[in-house]
């Protein structure tokens, strides 16, 4: 966290303002040499677009209303200073500030200044200005607290500026659409084979002489074949044209296989660097989403991580397996085509050479046009996918609400879309190539007539005209490959971007550059005005505070979203807090090291999963070299025991995906023995026993009780009456503490609590399962 | 299931309507209402059905998050009334509307949108069209990677060569 002292400390330059701003601000007669941070905005409070410019110093509020333009550029390198003009000044004194507060709509925020008698809307701003907006509020407010202002630190999405013209540009990237190139990414993605240059080397090698004895090839299989055998007066004699002949078909054999040998000898090579190429750069990703915080999985722009960690693996893979060999044997072949054609025939070939580029052309329109078919073809086939696996999933819903007919016409419908698509791409394809084989076939006939008149002429001889014909249909592969290869690199890229995005995120929890390690630790923890949002102006968790002894077992109770298990993850550091504090034995979680984080803390949460693997596999998860004792104990510690005996392989049933089906209860069970193994001081158990009956949550809350001697707990529950044996109590709404104390207190208190508790027990008692809940609730009361 | 079972009462829905609700501006701007009596000098005003029926079923609620009642159509409530009414959803719907596509141009994987919104050029960027275009009805919404949304309000009304810029996108 940055603290900047307002009466000692120059004004950060980092938080002030462009020499431009200064400028304009200070003709519109504000002060601004001592700002303390200042905030860009992009709307005024009535929607409009403006810019906006807000600031605050010791004294004042300052939000400054205007334009900021940049002019055309005749050096479109050097990047131009906005002009800036200021239209309204409005200034806000501190002292009658109470605080700020960001309020975040639907696709727009707005800034309230709440004052000692009323509260106003200051100004709005677009969500990509919330953050800004976030952070001024709170340094504003921390400065009206503390006397020192506490700049919470910019997201880290590399600021969002283009790093050449500091245009915006997405988030993680380093430049904006203009300077993102995709060179840039090729020269990376090829810095993957920066191992195997010597083997590489021999590829292009091996490709070019593939290339050459594909261009010479018609030269004897054609030209000489008719002009030196079938056509030469020399050769009239049957034994003369025989030899001839045998010479001509042995060479071509001899040509043809060892272009063979040649073209086995590359893929053996190719084939060799490829896996070993997309290995590393699996392993690349799979390192870096180890790497990252729980935060990233979580985050809206990451999408199906899986899907994209295989596909785009993959299409990286196929580029380079196909796509790159056929590009250079493509590029190659045409060169060597054009040059063989203009040495035979330079009139020929100029007719050749104009109209190449409008079959090209073609080619690439046609290409074009078929991509954005391929597209929607593309989304319905994906539609039609989703909806069979969403039907398959739903099937218990489905049956049970009777809908198999209404299923049935939402996918007819569906398939109907996609059907329509295909039948057009289809249509579409049949009219367009057959015109672009039209072309082809036009530019041939002029050159066979052209050809032929020149043979008549003796200007060439027929197997010169028939092997050009031969080099001019060698051309249309080569086109209709590059036509395309741009798209296929463009998803290379594509792929490779977003694969860079993966291995290029920072963890946002990073161990401490010193990380402090806990030798014995006692499980004492204490939170200090903590604040916590997983969105800008969406706070969760607010100025809370609480101090859990060593030993101690604290209950947490609070409506759903209360933000308990916020809290839970905040512990256990799986997100870190935005200000404030927790410490664990007097030392900042933040300073502690992962190892000493992880063994200490131990969570059992609501959401349980198992990993592919046994039963056994998945209870020594945290500590693989626990004995087959030691995870019998914790299973039977769980309850988890007798569930597993029954299972036919008992403990090596496998379970997770693919596995054994568990119910959300056995799950439970076996995720608390996972935990109950690790031993950890703290144990956190987030509503750990929420998917059990009764009974078994009561038998697993006696084997806790026994455990956790000597062991902080942290549980979490909505039953109220499991938490009976807690220590101490706390009852948070809304991200804050409303309630503390011992379960008699706050019965006795009848807040939150007591209102809470006595609903539970009148619904187990008007459902008949509780009969003593009430005399429970009015001992209380009378103690009370 | 007998859904005439399912009435107000016994769900604890409080509709609420002109006899029993009336909205003010206060003195600050921000929308308060007298619901039953009982006077909230700020209250929040929610559309249960933003995209169906934006006038329909609007819940209100105070600052901390308490519903207060639920108005199942503003078309009830007086011309002077239904103005507060979508003056205060209008500040929370807000949607900038885009009156012309310039261009939209794909560059690893980001779609990158040239537009004019109120007579001024803007742009943004989109990530994986398919997740972040919604159409409803002749609307279409946009969202960009910072969570903005734009708004295209009749697509088939809007100028061909603007039309023809979003619509390979589209299915």
């Amino acid at each position: 966290m940055k603290k900047t002292k307002p009466t000692d400390s120059p004004p950060d330059k980092k938080h002030g303002f462009t020499p431009a701003e200064s400028e304009a601000l200070a003709a519109a007669g504000a002060d601004t040499a001592d700002a303390i941070f200042v905030c860009r905005g992009d709307m005024d409070a009535d929607c409009s677009y403006c810019d906006t410019w807000l600031w605050f110093n010791t004294a004042s509020l300052f939000i400054a209303r205007g334009t900021a333009q940049v002019g055309p550029s005749k050096n479109r390198k050097k990047r131009l200073e906005p002009e800036i003009k200021i239209e309204e000044i409005k200034t806000f004194h501190l002292k009658d500030v109470e605080e700020l507060k960001c309020e975040r709509y639907v696709s727009t925020g707005r800034l309230l200044i709440r004052g000692k008698d009323a509260t106003l809307f200051a100004i709005g701003f677009t969500m990509s200005k919330i953050d800004q907006f976030d952070r001024l509020a709170d340094a504003v407010n921390s400065f009206k607290k503390t006397g020192e202002a506490e700049i919470p630190p910019e997201k880290d999405d590399k600021s969002g500026r283009c790093k050449k013209c500091g245009a915006p540009c997405p988030p993680h990237r380093d430049f904006c659409k203009k300077h993102d190139k995709k060179t840039a990414t090729a020269v990376r993605l090829f810095g993957f084979f920066g191992g195997y240059i010597p083997q590489i080397i021999v590829v292009l090698l091996v490709m070019l002489s593939d290339s050459a004895v594909s261009v010479f090839l018609p030269q004897l299989s054609t030209r000489r074949l008719f002009d030196d055998v079938l056509a030469s007066e020399t050769s009239s004699l049957p034994q003369e044209m025989l030899k001839a002949l045998a010479v001509l078909v042995l060479s071509i054999f001899g040509i043809r296989l060892l272009n063979t040998v040649l073209s086995s000898f590359r893929q053996y090579i190719q084939g060799a660097i490829m896996p070993k190429v997309v290995y590393d750069i699996k392993v690349k990703i799979f390192k870096a989403l180890q790497r990252l915080s729980v935060g990233f999985y979580t985050s809206k722009q990451t999408g199906s991580l899986m899907e994209r960690v295989m596909r785009d693996a993959t299409n990286i893979y196929w580029f380079f397996v196909d796509g790159v060999p056929g590009v250079i044997l493509c590029v190659t072949t045409v060169i060597g085509v054009m040059t063989v054609m203009f040495i035979m025939n330079a009139k020929l070939s100029l007719i050749v050479l104009f109209a190449t580029p409008l079959i090209f052309l073609l080619l690439y329109l046609g290409e074009k046009l078929f991509r954005n078919m391929h597209h929607r073809s593309w989304v319905y086939r994906s539609k039609v996918s989703s909806m069979v696996s969403d039907n398959i999933a739903g099937q218990r819903e489905i049956k049970a609400f009777a809908k198999e007919d209404d299923e049935y016409e939402r996918f007819t419908k569906a398939s109907g879309n996609y059907k329509k698509a295909e039948l057009k791409l289809a249509l579409t394809e049949a009219t367009v190539f057959p015109l672009a084989e039209i072309g082809v076939i036009i530019l041939t006939a002029v050159v066979l007539g052209s050809g032929g008149v020149m043979v008549t002429r003796g200007e060439m001889t027929t197997g010169t005209l028939l092997s050009y014909i031969v080099y001019l249909e060698m051309l249309r592969e080569p086109f209709d490959f590059l036509s395309w290869i741009s798209n296929w690199w463009s998803r290379c890229a594509d792929s490779a971007q977003r694969v860079f995005e993966i291995v290029d995120s920072d963890a946002e929890i990073k161990e401490s550059e010193n990380p402090v390690t806990l030798e014995n630790c006692r499980g004492e923890v204490e939170i200090s005005d903590l604040n916590f949002e997983y969105e800008p102006a969406r706070p969760i968790i607010k100025n809370f505070n609480l101090r859990i002894e060593a030993g101690q077992m604290l209950g947490i109770v609070g409506r759903t979203g209360a933000g308990k298990s916020t809290i839970a993850s905040l512990i256990a550091r799986l997100y870190d807090l935005k200000k404030g504090e927790i410490k664990l034995d007097g030392v900042d979680i933040r300073e502690l090291s992962f190892d000493s984080l992880r063994n200490n803390v131990g969570v059992v949460s609501q959401d349980i999963y198992l990993f592919m693997g046994t039963v056994a596999d998945n209870i020594r998860y945290a500590r693989p070299d626990a004995s087959m004792d030691e995870v019998i104990a914790a299973a039977k510690a769980a309850h988890a025991h007798d569930f597993i005996m029954k299972l036919p392989d008992a403990y090596e049933t496998r379970v997770g995906s693919g596995g054994q089906k568990l119910s959300g209860g056995e799950k439970q069970r076996v995720s608390i023995a996972r935990t109950i193994i690790q031993n950890p001081r703290v144990l956190i158990l987030d509503e750990a026993t929420a998917a059990m009956d009764t009974e078994t949550e009561r038998n697993i809350q006696n084997s806790l009780t026994k455990l956790k001697a000597g062991r902080t707990t942290l549980a979490i529950a909505h039953r109220l009456s499991t938490l009976r044996d807690a220590d101490m109590l706390a009852v948070i709404d809304e991200g804050t503490l409303i309630e503390y104390g011992t379960f008699d207190e706050l019965i006795r208190k009848k807040g939150e609590f007591y209102k809470q508790f006595k609903l539970q027990s009148e619904a187990l008692r008007s459902a008949g399962i509780l009969e003593n809940a009430p005399e429970d609730a009015g001992e209380h009361e009378e103690d009370a | 299931m007998n859904y005439e079972s399912i009435s107000p009462e016994t769900l604890k829905t409080e509709y609420l309507s002109p006899e029993n609700c009336s909205f003010f501006i206060g003195d600050a701007g921000f929308t308060g209402a007298v619901i039953k009596n009982e006077p909230h000098n700020r209250v929040i005003l929610k559309r249960a059905l933003p995209f169906g029926a934006p006038d329909d079923y609007i819940c209100i609620t105070d600052t901390e998050n308490n519903e207060l009642g639920i108005i199942e159509h503003v078309a009830a409530f007086s011309d002077q009334q239904q103005k507060i009414i979508g003056k205060e959803l209008s500040l929370r719907y807000f949607i900038p509307v885009i009156q012309e596509i310039v261009s939209i141009k794909e560059k690893m994987g980001h779609f990158y949108f040239d537009v004019k919104i109120q007579g001024i050029s803007k742009s943004f960027t989109v990530k994986d069209l398919s997740k972040n275009v919604r159409m409803h009805g002749e609307n279409i919404d946009i969202t960009d990677i910072d969570g903005n949304r734009y708004r295209i309000t009749d697509f088939s009304a809007i100028a061909a060569k603007s039309r023809r810029k979003l619509e390979p996108y589209l299915y």
